[in-house]
């Protein structure tokens, strides 16, 4: 039964390239396959990674310098987690202003809506810096899943 | 991300298939904005196929969006499922553009 069961972890290592995030969506698809995770939580996942990855890839680095960035997934008590760990530039995710929405499209800016897509679609949004890293947590319990025969 | 180009009558159609996310949002937005430049004033843009749109994604409609309205054309969306729908709603995106509940419906209004 579940409580029984020892998490489930599988890590992917990138470069700071947006190509290089097609790797994590694989992954991602690839880990929820094989642990019975279903589709709509396999891409909210896909879409917050997007979002803290292009974020971090983006705006993270002010060298040219080829730079790797972990992703590492854990399945445990029906609880998903991602961690992301980068060297780049202090950021905290969970402190960044959400959208101010306009409702005209000549004046609405954008910006902003990634962080909101992860605040709400994500349980949990949690930053640590250590030892000149940032680590970014994001958790979602898969509530059909703690029922369920895994 | 793959995009099927159809046209029917003078409204063009853009069919998209996959993920809209920071990978595939430029090569969406040059989609788009080279249709409108090139003079292809009605679209619809077919999300029926999609699994999710991302802020990148967004951003490349927002700046289609006001192309578009600048040069008197029109960018309509159709087909959103639920969850793609749902991120529209999060993002205050419903609002700033016609969204129709099928390609016909948006086809029927544009031409």
């Amino acid at each position: 039964m579940s409580l029984a069961d020892p998490p489930k972890k599988d890590v992917v290592v990138i470069t700071n390239a947006i190509t290089d995030m097609a790797k994590v969506v694989e992954f991602v698809d690839r880990f929820g396959a094989t642990h019975g995770i279903p589709g709509e939580v396999s891409n909210a996942f896909n879409l917050c990674l997007d979002e803290l990855l292009n974020n971090v890839i983006s705006y993270g680095y002010d060298d040219r310098n080829t730079h790797e960035i972990r992703v590492e997934l854990t399945m445990e008590d029906g609880v998903l987690t991602a961690e992301i760990t980068d060297d780049g530039k202090p950021f905290d995710p969970s402190s960044a202003k959400l959208v101010v929405a306009d409702r005209k499209l000549h004046s609405r800016a954008p910006g902003g809506l990634g962080i909101l897509f992860v605040k709400t679609l994500m349980d949990e949004l949690h930053y640590a810096r250590k030892g000149g890293l940032n680590i970014v947590r994001i958790t979602k319990r898969l509530r059909e899943a703690r029922r369920g025969n895994r | 991300m793959e995009i099927a180009e159809h046209q029917a009558g003078d409204v063009t159609i853009l069919e998209i298939k996959g993920r809209i996310d920071s990978n595939a949002a430029g090569a969406f937005g040059d989609r788009l904005t080279s249709l409108i430049k090139g003079g292809r004033a009605r679209l619809v843009v077919d999300l029926k196929q999609i699994i999710y749109i991302s802020s990148a994604g967004f951003r490349a409609l927002l700046v289609a969006g006001q192309l578009a309205e600048e040069t008197n054309g029109t960018l309509a969306l159709c087909a959103l499922s639920a969850e793609v729908q749902r991120l529209f709603d999060l993002g205050s995106f419903t609002d700033l553009f016609a969204i129709y509940p099928s390609r016909e419906e948006g086809l029927a209004k544009l031409s």
